[in-house]
């Protein structure tokens, strides 16, 4: 057969297209839901990882099930709410049904200008409130997982990974442990800006919402010190406000301790 | 026909060596040989990759149509890098050595290697040698990987395998970790490759 006849080769080439687009969309749609659930799984690790819940290693030891039945039992309540902090959607956080809002993509940067948005925040038992941030390192997306103690203000936990940030270097915010443990403790000032500082030298100002940045992750630092002030802008009014609100039942709780005693 | 079999499989691993010798798939060698695991796991693909891209080219060679065979060709390789791909991310061990790994696995499409031996072995052989030949050209890249990434891991995060071998006071070395060390430490073993083998030295 003259294979080199046009008729042929079209309809060659045509049919080995047609065949490996058939592979492929086979394989996919197989290996589509466990590739989710890994996805999910992964999330969900660091979440809890911010969190506190369990620590990191042992996190990541454990099957993707382990992981579902343990957000299962540690989630308390999981919603959305809109740049004004009020409330504009529920979350299921039934263990098989867990509905998540885990990268921000779509959202990044554009989102303080327009106005519409939908923010995830999950409650953990113990009042701990984890939201999600996500920006731009240096060769890719960088993210991460900021857990609130019931204060709304001071930082319970972080988590922080990315895509492809130098190793060794940028990639210290996810491989180095005494780098996301220097978050624990420290505050957000909700309406200043910025709320949240991550640069050189500024832990020995003694400011208790900084942290140091990495040396030599210049870039990764900055991309990272963006993105956790855009997102704590965006999260601005609902946890300013309810930061605000809790200070006052704190204090209106003191009281009654002080009348109490009086009597 | 032994003979000619073990050359197949011995010559990628040792003379023919695809990167020392040929100097094909420098690039990804720079980039994925930080740590043992992940090299191990891009050796792994690239053996898959080359192997049933080579058996499948060889089984259709005698049909694909000499105008665009190269298009065919890639066709067949894009194919098989999505499907380690998408096993790699399916996989609940793997996933996350997927995601460290992020687009070399895709750009093994670009490797030279996997083309370069279609070309080359397998649009002229039976399938049995050329998937043999596919497979030993990928474990010769595979070596050159392992043994690359096993000097940067354990000099740059002084660990092997994700577990500490040297001791807490040695300081990792930063260069190591850094792409140019990559390439320092090829010439080296490109070095003591030519040195061991007389065949391979100029006059």
């Amino acid at each position: 057969m003259n294979t080199n006849n046009n008729v042929y080769t079209v309809i060659y080439t045509s049919i080995v297209v047609v065949i490996v687009a058939a592979v492929l969309a086979f394989v996919a749609s197989k290996l589509g839901p466990a590739q989710d659930a890994n996805a999910k799984a992964e999330t969900l690790r660091q979440m809890m990882s911010a969190a506190g819940i369990k620590p990191t290693e042992e996190l990541y030891a454990a099957k993707n099930a382990e992981i579902l039945q343990l957000y299962a039992d540690n989630i308390e309540e999981a919603y959305t709410i809109g740049l004004d902090g009020e409330k504009n959607g529920e979350l299921s956080i039934s263990q098989d049904k867990i509905e998540l809002v885990s990268k921000l993509k779509p959202q990044h940067k554009a989102i303080l200008a327009e106005g519409d948005a939908t923010l995830p925040v999950y409650i953990f038992k113990g009042g701990i409130a984890v939201i999600p941030i996500y920006g731009a390192g240096l060769w890719g997306p960088v993210w991460g997982y900021i857990a609130f103690c019931p204060d709304c203000y001071t930082i319970a936990g972080a988590f922080f990974d990315h895509e492809s940030e130098t190793p060794g270097l940028g990639a210290k915010i996810k491989d180095e442990a005494w780098f996301r443990e220097k978050f624990i403790g420290k505050t957000v000032e909700w309406g200043e800006t910025p709320a949240f500082r991550l640069e050189k030298n500024v832990e020995a100002t003694g400011a208790t919402n900084a942290v140091d940045a990495i040396t030599g992750a210049t870039m990764t630092s900055k991309g990272l010190n963006e993105a956790l002030n855009i997102w704590f802008k965006a999260y601005e009014k609902h946890f300013g406000l309810g930061a605000f609100f809790n200070m006052l039942e704190g204090l209106s709780e003191a009281e009654t301790v002080n009348d109490n005693e009086e009597e | 026909m032994a003979q000619k079999l073990k050359e197949t499989i011995l010559n990628p691993i040792l003379k023919g060596n695809p990167i020392t010798v040929l100097v094909l798939g420098i690039c990804s060698a720079l980039a994925v040989t930080v740590q043992l695991k992940g090299a191990l796991v891009m050796a792994l693909s690239v053996i898959a990759v080359t192997g049933l891209s080579s058996l499948v080219c060889s089984l259709l060679r005698n049909t694909i149509p000499n105008r665009v065979r190269i298009i065919v060709q890639l066709v067949v390789v894009a194919m098989m890098v999505i499907l380690v791909d998408q096993i790699l991310k399916a996989g609940e061990g793997t996933y996350a050595i997927d995601k460290q790994l992020s687009v070399y696995i895709g750009l093994i499409i670009t490797n030279c290697i996997v083309m370069g031996r279609i070309e080359a072995f397998a649009l002229g052989n039976k399938p049995i040698p050329s998937l043999l030949d596919g497979i030993a050209n990928g474990l010769g890249y595979g070596l050159i990987l392992v043994v690359v990434a096993f000097f940067r891991e354990l000099l740059g995060s002084g660990t092997l395998f994700g577990f500490r071998v040297l001791p807490e006071a040695y300081v990792p070395n930063n260069l190591v970790i850094l792409p140019p060390f990559a390439l320092i430490l090829l010439g080296c073993i490109i070095w003591v490759h030519r040195a061991i083998d007389k065949d391979l030295q100029e006059n």
